[in-house]
């Protein structure tokens, strides 16, 4: 099937990014080897804004067709990128730790703002497990899926503001490293590193998707009474109870 | 009628309804303002009794203690519609969601005025700072910020409204999402006491205006769709 | 910690987290699919 072959390449992709970024490419003259840890984490934070950057759509999907495969998309998406963006902070601290001294800087734009992202995320995936009906469900996470994504940006620029009136960009700024001037291998090393995590994210995707679309069918076959297991019946946010066909709609909706 | 004057008719209408609703009840405004004391003179506990610390600290606790106190406030207006079915009945009228979502924001940015209202001249005396000089600011970063965190707010007070853990959800949700509006506006108020020795002022307060431009703009825009069904 | 253990924290925590969603995500996959109605579309 597709989606194996995927998995492997991304597998392979990804040991081959890694074992270059160990050991095939050299360290940077300023931050030594220190600055390998950059690669992970700048393609962590590029995927999970592309992640929440695809809930947001999917979101807009769903309130648009009302269609329940967009929905599945936008939790998919929305889960994945809680990873990626919890991955980007830990590197983020990793590469902080030994570069500025300290796991955490208030004003470098990229690290705060993928903190905010990560509460924004996850404050989005609790919201879904508090509803039970999908439609209802992906309503309210198609809006705030979308508000989140509308205030990335502000909060973004709001931090670089924050910053510049600080004090002056220090020379380790991150954003050296995108710098084009660079040397080739470190730019290998990146885009590599990039591609690699790009085929994982993809990948992981569409696996959620599928699972998604899975509890999906499973709530809705217990929802219809088709299915009863040996325990209580469980709706897909894990709550108990028994569900029957004409039970009135509950007070949480 | 234009649409506009319509929309603002009834947003007016739903924003007087609440007021007098909180009015009669006064003990959930009372309380509020109360809170929001409460919280200020804990923050003097945490970071006293240094004066200059909390001198230095004043504008973030201002902001702070506004935001908290704003939380309760905005989940309260929607609060209401849950008793007594209200907010069903309010689904039914045949009005645009806009008009619902203006009247609930505005009142609150009420609530949010007498909030501000309360504090700086606590903050003045609690934290020791001179705010007189810097009235007409602070009053304007007041208003700012209060129509943004209102926007957001309200609008995060109508997607939990009817859930489960709303009490703990509302914060969750909008404490994030204010992250630039808490620290423009703390930035503003900073700058602001200090007489502005940077010029970064009129920067700060743009920020603040495009951010409740924005917020608005996208509040409004999507709080129709969780008035549905 | 030197440099080095940072490095290695860092790729460690980003690959080895990646690594053991993909495996749970795998797991939970097996089982939705193991409960769900005849007549559902797969993967």
């Amino acid at each position: 099937m597709k989606t194996r072959i995927l998995g492997f390449a991304a597998l392979l992709a990804v040991a081959a990014a890694t074992l270059y970024g160990l050991f095939g490419v050299p360290g940077d003259l300023n931050q030594g080897d220190a600055q390998r840890i950059m690669y992970p984490h700048v393609s962590s934070a590029w995927l999970a804004y592309l992640s929440f950057g695809v809930t947001a759509l999917a979101g807009l999907g769903w309130l648009v067709r009302r269609d329940l495969r967009f929905d599945a998309v936008a939790v998919a998406s929305a889960e994945i990128g809680v990873l990626f963006t919890a991955l980007a902070i830990w590197g983020g601290m990793m590469w902080g730790r030994p570069v500025w001294g300290v796991f955490w800087q208030w004003d470098d734009p990229r690290l705060t703002t993928t903190a905010l992202l990560l509460a924004l995320y996850v404050g989005y995936l609790l919201l879904r497990r508090l509803s039970d009906d999908p439609a209802r469900r992906a309503t309210r996470a198609a809006v705030v899926g979308l508000v989140a994504a509308i205030d990335i940006p502000i909060v973004h620029f709001s931090v670089i503001w924050w910053r510049s009136l600080h004090q002056p960009p220090t020379f380790l700024s991150p954003d050296k490293i995108l710098n084009p001037s660079a040397p080739l291998q470190f730019v290998l090393a990146l885009v590599g590193m990039l591609a690699a995590f790009t085929l994982a994210w993809t990948w992981l995707l569409i696996r959620r998707y599928q699972l998604a679309r899975a509890e999906l069918a499973r709530e809705e076959a217990v929802r219809s009474g088709v299915v009863r297991s040996a325990r209580s019946v469980t709706t897909a946010n894990g709550e108990g109870g028994v569900a029957q066909p004409n039970a009135p709609v509950e007070a949480a909706r | 009628m234009t649409a506009l004057r319509r929309t603002a008719t009834i947003a007016w209408a739903i924003a007087r309804k609440d007021a007098i609703a909180e009015m009669r009840g006064k003990q959930a405004a009372v309380s509020t303002l109360t809170f929001a004391a409460v919280v200020l003179l804990l923050f003097g506990f945490a970071l006293g009794p240094d004066p200059r610390r909390l001198a230095d600290a004043a504008p973030g606790l201002l902001w702070l203690g506004l935001v908290f106190a704003g939380l309760l406030a905005v989940g309260r207006f929607h609060e209401l519609e849950t008793e007594d079915g209200a907010l069903e009945q309010l689904t039914l009228y045949p009005v645009d969601r806009r008009s619902i979502y203006a009247g609930k924001a505005a009142i609150g940015v009420l609530a949010m005025l007498a909030l501000g209202a309360l504090l700086v001249p606590l903050v003045a005396i609690l934290y020791a700072v001179d705010v007189v000089h810097a009235l007409p600011v602070l009053a304007l970063t007041v208003v700012l910020g209060s129509i943004g965190f209102a926007a957001v707010g309200t609008f995060y007070a109508g997607v939990t409204v009817r859930l489960r853990a709303r009490e703990v959800m509302l914060p969750l949700l909008v404490l994030p999402i204010v992250a630039p509006l808490l620290l423009a506006a703390v930035k503003a108020t900073t700058a602001a006491l200090a007489g502005d020795p940077l010029g970064e002022l009129p920067a700060w307060l743009e920020l603040l205006a495009g951010f409740d431009v924005v917020m608005l703009i996208a509040g409004a825009g999507t709080y129709g769709f969780l008035l549905e069904e | 910690m030197s440099d080095v253990g940072y490095v290695i924290a860092g790729y460690g925590g980003i690959i080895g987290s990646l690594a053991v969603y993909a495996a749970l995500l795998l797991r939970r996959l097996a089982r939705a699919r193991q409960h769900r109605s005849p007549g559902d579309d797969g993967a």
